[in-house]
C-alpha cells in the first residue's frame, strides 16, 4: 500500500467517522447527560437526584408543585387543599386526567399511590419527608380525597410534592423499573446505557416542545460538559466549576444546598458559646469563597432564599481575628480548657475543594489558638458521625456537612439540627425545644416569624453551628434550548418547561 | 487425560468459589448498615429498621448467610437493592460489554506486540528497537485515565473525529479499546523482546541460519514459536485483570461493564450484585486459565497433565 492510498483511506475513514458518530436527530428530541445512572426507576424515590432528574414532572407527577421562587406549594394533581382540622386535609383532584396506561386519575388512585407509600413493602425513600407521622387517606368522592394524619401536619400541602401518583395497577408490594403515572412523557426503554422518555399523547396539560428525551449518564464532569460541546448532548447538570468555562452555555444558578461545619457543642471547650462565636469570627470568608467561585453566596442560615423561615436580615459572621482572639482569651480565663484538641471531621469527595477548605479552616483557627486537627473520612465513617448514635469516646469535634433543602420550608432542616431529638442535633435545650414545636404547628405568618427567630437564636445567641456558603450549580445548556436551571434543577428537570430556539 | 485434568481444575474451582463467596459474603457486610446508604439522611430510625426488615438485614449475620447458602443451593442470588432485580441478571447484564472489550483490546494488543517485539528483537539496538522500546515503555508507564481524557479533548472535542463516549456505533469502541490495549501492549513488547533475544541466540537458530534458511522463517516460524510460553502466562494475567473489569475506561467512556458495577456495588453496599459480580468474574477467570493451560500443551508437546 502506498502512503498515498494511505492517506485516502485514512482521510475517509476520519470523514465516515464524523458522519457516522454525529448521528441525524429529529429536532425536537434531546440528550440528556446525567452524572450518575439512575439505580432504578421507583417513583417512590423521586427524592433521589437521578430519579427525580428523570422521573419527577416527566413520567409521574406529585399532588402539589413547590414554587422555585416562593416556596409555597401551588397545585399539581391537586388544585385545592383545605385543612378542615389540625391533622385533616381534603384535597380536590384535578379533572380530566388518565395514566399513561389508561386507567383514571381519581381519588382511588391517590389512596393507592400514598398507601403504596407508606406500607412498608417498598424500599421508599419519599417517605422520609414524612417523618413518623402515620397517614390514612379516604376516598371522599371521584375527586376529592381525605388525608388524615396521627400529629398535626400544617405543612401537608408542602409535603405532598413527594408524594408521586402511579398507575393503580402497579405493584402495591414490589418496587418497579417501569413506572406509569400521568406525566407529558412515557417510559419507552430502560437500560443500563440510557433512559428513554416519549411524548405521551393523552397528557392533559399542554403539550411540549419536546417529543423525545434520551437520558444517559457519565462520571467525569470534563466528559458531560464535553459532550454538549461537541453535540453529543444538549442539557448537562452539575458540572464542575473548572469546566463551566463558556458564558453562553454554562448557567450558575443558586442550588439548594448549604455548606457548614456542625459544633459538638456537648464537649468543652465547645460547650462554651464564646469558643463557638470565636469559630466563625476566626475565619477569613473572602478567603475561603475563592475556593467556590465568584457565584457563591455567604450563608448566616441553613436554608437558602426562597424557603420559608430563611432571613433575610440575618447577616453572616465576618472575620475578625481579633475579636476571636479575645473572645479565646476571656474563656480561658473563665476556666475553659481551650487547649484542649477540637477533632476537625471531613468528608472526602464531599464537595469539590472540600479537603482544601478544611485545611484553610484549620490553619485559620490554628492562627488564633485554637487546637485544631483535621481527619478526613469516607462517606461510611463520616456517617456514624453525622447521625444519632454518635460513635462512643469522640471528644470535641467539629463536622464538615452539607444540608440540602429545597422543599419549600425550613421545617424539613430546624428539627433535625436543633431539637433535642433531632438526628443530627448535638444539643439538649428545652427551651429551644419549645420554640421549634411551636413554630413547627403553626402556619402562615406566625410560621414564618417562628422560624426565623430560631435561626437567629442559633446564630446570634447560641452559635451552634458555622454555616459557610450557598453553593452554586453549573449546567451546560446546548445552544438550541431555551431553559435555564434554577434552585430545582437538581431533584427534577421538568421536559416540558423546556423550550427549542427557532 | 485432558478432560480429567479440565474436571479437577473444575472440582478444585469450586471449592475456591465456595471459600471466595463465603468471605466476600462477610466481608461485605463488614462495610456497614446500607440503609445508611438508601434512605435520606433524615430517615426517622422506624423508616431505617422497615428497610432492615423488607430485606432480610434485621436477622442475626449467620441466618443471613444460611439463607444466602440455601438460596444459591436454588440459583437464587438475591435481589439488588438499587436496582429492583435480580442481582445475577444485573452482573450478567454488564459481562459481555466488559468481556467483548477485554477480548478485542487483548487479541489486538498481544498481535501488535509480538509484531513489534520479534521485530524489534531481529534488529537489537536498531533504529526500530529503540523506537518500540521508547514506545512501550511509554505506554505500559502513561496512566489510562490521562490518556483517555486527553484524547477526547483531541480527538473528540478538538478533531470532532470521533465520539466522546458511549456504545452505539463501531467509532464508540476506538478510543476504549486504544486506550485498553495501551498498556498490554507496552508490557508484551518488552517481554516478546526479552524472550525472542534469548531464543535467536540459542543453538538450533544458528543450525537453522547455517542451513541457509530464510530470516523471517527463522525469526517468526522458530524462535517465536518457542518464545511465546511466558508471553502467554504475562498475556494471560493481564487479560484476567481486564476481566475484572477496566474501572477508569468503562467510567470515564460510560461502558457499561462489570468493573464499574462491582466497584459502584461495593460503594453503595449492594451486597447481593458484589457476591453475583464477583462469582461471574471468577468463573471467568477459571475458564481462562484452564484455556492459558491448553494454549501451553499446544504450543510445547512436552508439556503433559
Amino acid at each position: 500500500m502506498t502512503i498515498n492510498s494511505f492517506r485516502i483511506i485514512a482521510s475517509a475513514m476520519v470523514v465516515a467517522g464524523f458522519a457516522s458518530h454525529a448521528t441525524a436527530q429529529n429536532m425536537s428530541e434531546i440528550n440528556i447527560v446525567l452524572p450518575e445512572q439512575p439505580a432504578n426507576l421507583e417513583p417512590c424515590g423521586t427524592i433521589i437526584t437521578n430519579v427525580g432528574q428523570i422521573l419527577s414532572r416527566n413520567v409521574v407527577e406529585p399532588l402539589t408543585v413547590i414554587d422555585p421562587k416562593s416556596g409555597q406549594a401551588t397545585p399539581g394533581l391537586a388544585t385545592e387543599w383545605t385543612q378542615t382540622d389540625p391533622n385533616t386535609w381534603q384535597l380536590k383532584l384535578r379533572d380530566g386526567v388518565k395514566f399513561q396506561d389508561g386507567a383514571a386519575f381519581n381519588a382511588e388512585a391517590v389512596k393507592f399511590s400514598i398507601e403504596r407509600m407508606t406500607g412498608g413493602k417498598v424500599n421508599c425513600s419519599n417517605i422520609a419527608k414524612f417523618g413518623a407521622a402515620k397517614l390514612t387517606v379516604e376516598a371522599v368522592d371521584d375527586l376529592t380525597v381525605e388525608i388524615k394524619s396521627d400529629t398535626p401536619q400544617p405543612i401537608l400541602p408542602t409535603l405532598l410534592s413527594v408524594v408521586m401518583v402511579v398507575s393503580p395497577n402497579t405493584p402495591a408490594d414490589k418496587a418497579v423499573n417501569d413506572p406509569v403515572g400521568t406525566g407529558p412523557f412515557k417510559l419507552a426503554n430502560f437500560t443500563p446505557q440510557t433512559v428513554v422518555l416519549e411524548g405521551f399523547d393523552g397528557y392533559w396539560g399542554k403539550k411540549p416542545d419536546i417529543t423525545k428525551a434520551t437520558y444517559v449518564w457519565r462520571p467525569e464532569s470534563s466528559i458531560r460538559a464535553a459532550m454538549v460541546e461537541t453535540g453529543e448532548a444538549d442539557l448537562t447538570p452539575s458540572i464542575a466549576i473548572q469546566d463551566a468555562t463558556n458564558p453562553e452555555t454554562d448557567f450558575a444558578y443558586l442550588n439548594s444546598e448549604t455548606t457548614a461545619l456542625r459544633i459538638d457543642a456537648g464537649f468543652a471547650p465547645l460547650d462554651d458559646v464564646r469558643i463557638r462565636k470565636a469559630l466563625n469570627l476566626a475565619i477569613d470568608w473572602e478567603g475561603l469563597a475563592q475556593l467556590f467561585g465568584d457565584d457563591t453566596k455567604r450563608a448566616s442560615q441553613m436554608v437558602v432564599v426562597g424557603i420559608n423561615g430563611h432571613d433575610d436580615k440575618l447577616a453572616p459572621w465576618t472575620f475578625d481575628a481579633e475579636q476571636a482572639r479575645a473572645l479565646i482569651a476571656e474563656a480561658k480565663a473563665a476556666g475553659v480548657p481551650v487547649e484542649t484538641e477540637i477533632e476537625l471531621i471531613g468528608r472526602n469527595g464531599i464537595y469539590p475543594n472540600g479537603t482544601e477548605a478544611m485545611e484553610a479552616m484549620m490553619a485559620m483557627w490554628q492562627d488564633v489558638g485554637l487546637n485544631v486537627k483535621l481527619t478526613m473520612l469516607d462517606v461510611n465513617d463520616w456517617l456514624r458521625y453525622l447521625q444519632k448514635p454518635f460513635p462512643e469516646g469522640r471528644g470535641p469535634n467539629l463536622l464538615q456537612m452539607m444540608h440540602d433543602n429545597n422543599k419549600g420550608d425550613a421545617a424539613f432542616t430546624i428539627p433535625i439540627f436543633y431539637t433535642s431529638e433531632g438526628s443530627y442535633s448535638t444539643i439538649s435545650d428545652p427551651a429551644l425545644d419549645k420554640e421549634i414545636a411551636e413554630a413547627m404547628a403553626a402556619t402562615g405568618e406566625d410560621r414564618t416569624n417562628g422560624f426565623k427567630a430560631i435561626f437567629n437564636k442559633v446564630h446570634d445567641e447560641l452559635a451552634l453551628d458555622i454555616p459557610m456558603f450557598h453553593m452554586i450549580g453549573y449546567t451546560r445548556v446546548g445552544t438550541r434550548l431555551d431553559w435555564k436551571p434554577d434552585i430545582t434543577t437538581n431533584s427534577e428537570i421538568p421536559l416540558a418547561n423546556i423550550g427549542l430556539k427557532s | 487425560m485432558m478432560l480429567g485434568y479440565i474436571g479437577r481444575r473444575a472440582y478444585h474451582s469450586i471449592i475456591s468459589l465456595v471459600g471466595l463467596l463465603t468471605l466476600v459474603f462477610f466481608l461485605t457486610r463488614l462495610t456497614g448498615d446500607p440503609s445508611a446508604l438508601y434512605l435520606p439522611l433524615d430517615s426517622s430510625l422506624e423508616a431505617r429498621e422497615a428497610f432492615a426488615r423488607l430485606n432480610g438485614l434485621d436477622q442475626p449475620i449467620y441466618v443471613q448467610f444460611l439463607q444466602y447458602l440455601q438460596n444459591l443451593l436454588s440459583l437464587d442470588f438475591g435481589q439488588s437493592l438499587r436496582q429492583n432485580r435480580s442481582a445475577i441478571d444485573v452482573a450478567l447484564e454488564a459481562f459481555p460489554a466488559t468481556l467483548k472489550l477485554a477480548f478485542v483490546a487483548m487479541a489486538l494488543a498481544t498481535t501488535l506486540a509480538i509484531t513489534v517485539g520479534a521485530l524489534a528483537a531481529a534488529r537489537p539496538r536498531s533504529i526500530f528497537d529503540r523506537v518500540a522500546g521508547l514506545v512501550s515503555l511509554a505506554g505500559a508507564s502513561t496512566p489510562d485515565f490521562w490518556i483517555a481524557i486527553v484524547g477526547i479533548l483531541v480527538l473528540a472535542v478538538g478533531l470532532g473525529v470521533l465520539p466522546t463516549s458511549g456504545t452505539g456505533t463501531g467509532w464508540h469502541w476506538i478510543m476504549p479499546i486504544a486506550v485498553l490495549m495501551l498498556r498490554p501492549f507496552g508490557l508484551l513488547v518488552q517481554v516478546v523482546r526479552g524472550t525472542m533475544i534469548s531464543a535467536l541466540a540459542s543453538p538450533y537458530i544458528k543450525t537453522a541460519h547455517a542451513k541457509g534458511m530464510k530470516r523471517h522463517k527463522i525469526i517468526f516460524g522458530h524462535a517465536l514459536r518457542n518464545s511465546l510460553l511466558p508471553v502467554i502466562t504475562v498475556a494471560g494475567d493481564l487479560a484476567t485483570g481486564l476481566i475484572n473489569g477496566a474501572v477508569v475506561v468503562e467510567t470515564i467512556f460510560g461502558w457499561p461493564g462489570i468493573g464499574k458495577l462491582m466497584i459502584d456495588s461495593i460503594i453503595q453496599r449492594d451486597f447481593a450484585v458484589v457476591q453475583s459480580t464477583i462469582l461471574v468474574t471468577a468463573i471467568a477467570i477459571f475458564i481462562v486459565n484452564i484455556a492459558i493451560d491448553l494454549l501451553y500443551v499446544m504450543l510445547d508437546p512436552r508439556i503433559r497433565y
